[in-house]
């Protein structure tokens, strides 16, 4: 019983009672699920072949790296690795779509929002090209660069670039003028411009740009590998579906919602507080 | 001099000319068919990579006399609507009931979080393996992809109502259910409007995705036909299709009512 206590006073002390409070009740729905799912085992309401039973869904993990020579190959997507090499690929493909789209949409979102009459010429493609990005340019994607890693990543640049370059010319519009004059008008240059008020003052709008892209980035990239992919999370699970291999298929949407809730919930959410916090709530003359 | 100043003046009655919209919208319109009839002129084999305009028009007028673009084009329509209206109805009372208590909201928060991050086209290959290629498949991915975003929406928009408006109602004697109806769902207004706006966008992205992989009739299906048999205009007509389509439900029924369901609602504390 002093044990218990004192470990709970410890655990308050690193958590904070109210944090602790909010982690322990998270938990119950999930392990409540758990438990329906293991039930479901147990009395086999639904058959085998449409829900896993969880250790089947954890030796997966094992029979996907059965054949894995070692960590060398599995850094190297060695096809015998199979789950690492499909959550390696998709991650990069991430990763490198991340790299090249967000400086691109920024920067071009940027030069387009200085000039107003340019901006608004201009919006309605961003608005048109936001509203088919994704899903719809699969089909001409693989047209145009066949089944394979290119059109998976043209498919997230495509997405991403879209939304960073529409969200960043609205921001850099939304900025009063007096700043911009006073800037110039305290001898700044062009360059001054840019880094002390448009990148600022458009800082929260590309934020949102950013979460918003990485949600419909990693939906239509789970999507593009399905249709138009040879590996990835998507692909896994689209080729397991097709072997009835359910358990495969569970693992990989746990592990892709896994991702993506890691990178929504430590990456983009404290980056997205932070800067409105740090460059939010500008004060605008009316 | 003299120059200079005609170039200004030219330059002003241009800027004059893009102050309008709709002149706006026509010059940008034409200038983009125009590149892309120049591409597509300059490069080998436009049929089968980018077909010209024109050639994507008389596809149109094909399809349309066949009668095959309205059949799609209800499809899609008729699936997101009964799925997205569904969804909506079971998820924005979910959330409110979830809302009701603090320490079950607290309680159900990670959970909807965590199936809003699943997105609908994830759970596509368990749904196709309980219910095969069927309309049945397609409707329940667009349902999921609807019904979670809303409720997670709402849940949040209820846990953010300041603790004392609540308090104060049922100081004042209201029932549990009189404090929902004038003060949970009144307070919640502008998220359940981001949150349907939200639900609806991924829905019409899990529509398109969902007649692709399950291969049933519509706007998604007509496109990835058209890349399996090689008709790359139907692909381009499609995908002008669903963007415009995108764009009147967003900017002329979605976003209005977001906005005034925020200017009406909105809880402004100062």
């Amino acid at each position: 019983m002093i044990v218990f206590s004192q470990l709970s006073v410890a655990l308050q002390r690193r958590f904070g009672r109210q944090r602790l409070r909010k982690i322990i009740l998270g938990s119950i729905p999930f392990l409540f699920f758990i438990t329906i799912w293991h039930a479901n085992t147990v009395f086999g309401w639904l058959p085998p072949v449409f829900v896993p039973t969880i250790g089947e869904v954890w030796e997966a993990i094992f029979f996907l790296q059965e054949d894995c020579p070692g960590f060398g190959p599995l850094i190297k997507l060695d096809n015998d690795c199979m789950m690492t090499t499909h959550i390696l690929s998709s991650l990069g493909r991430v990763i490198l779509a991340t790299v090249i789209g967000l400086p691109a949409g920024i920067a071009l979102g940027v030069v387009a929002g200085m000039s107003r009459p340019i901006s608004k010429f201009l919006e309605p493609v961003g608005v048109f090209a936001n509203s088919i990005s994704g899903i719809a340019w699969i089909p001409l994607a693989i047209v145009w660069f066949g089944v394979g890693w290119v059109t998976t990543l043209f498919i997230m640049l495509n997405t991403i670039f879209w939304l960073m370059f529409f969200n960043s010319m609205l921001g850099v519009r939304s900025i009063a003028k007096v700043y911009e004059d006073s800037i110039l008008t305290m001898g700044g240059s062009r360059w001054d411009v840019v880094t002390q008020v448009y990148l600022p003052g458009a800082m929260p709008s590309i934020i949102t740009g950013m979460r918003m892209s990485m949600g419909f980035g990693w939906r239509a990239l789970i999507a593009a590998e399905m249709i138009g992919g040879d590996s990835g999370l998507g692909f896994m699970i689209f080729t397991s579906a097709a072997e009835f291999k359910i358990e495969e298929v569970f693992l990989g949407v746990i592990i892709m919602a896994i991702i993506f809730m890691g990178t929504d919930k430590f990456l983009l959410a404290p980056l997205e507080k932070w800067t409105v916090e740090r460059w939010g709530l500008v004060w605008k003359p009316s | 001099m003299q120059s200079r100043s005609k170039l200004d003046r030219l330059l002003w009655s241009l800027q004059q000319l893009m102050k309008i919209d709709a002149m706006n919208i026509v010059i940008l319109v034409i200038v983009v068919l125009l590149g892309w009839s120049v591409i597509s002129d300059n490069i080998e084999n436009p049929a089968r990579y980018l077909p010209s305009p024109i050639a994507v028009a008389f596809s149109s007028v094909d399809m349309l006399v066949k009668g095959l673009l309205p059949s799609y084009f209800s499809d899609t329509l008729v699936r997101l609507i009964i799925g997205s209206a569904i969804g909506l109805a079971a998820g924005i009372p979910f959330g409110l009931l979830l809302g009701l208590n603090r320490t079950v909201a607290d309680m159900f928060h990670p959970m909807m979080n965590f199936f809003q991050s699943v997105s609908g086209i994830a759970i596509f290959p368990i749904i196709v393996i309980w219910y095969g290629n069927s309309d049945m498949t397609v409707l329940i991915v667009i349902l999921y992809t609807s019904f979670f975003p809303i409720a997670f929406n709402v849940l949040s928009g209820v846990r953010e109502i300041p603790l004392r408006y609540i308090n104060a109602t049922r100081t004042l004697g209201a029932s549990r259910f009189q404090v929902m109806k004038d003060v949970l769902f009144p307070g919640a207004m502008p998220h359940i409007a981001t949150g349907s706006r939200l639900s609806i966008g991924f829905a019409w992205r899990a529509v398109i995705a969902g007649e692709m992989l399950a291969g049933r009739e519509g706007l998604g299906w007509m496109i990835f036909t058209g890349q399996d048999a090689d008709k790359t205009t139907e692909i381009i007509l499609g995908m002008v299709i669903i963007g415009f389509t995108w764009i009147v439900l967003d900017h002329y029924l979605l976003r209005p009512m977001e906005e005034r369901t925020i200017e009406r609602w909105g809880l402004v504390q100062r």
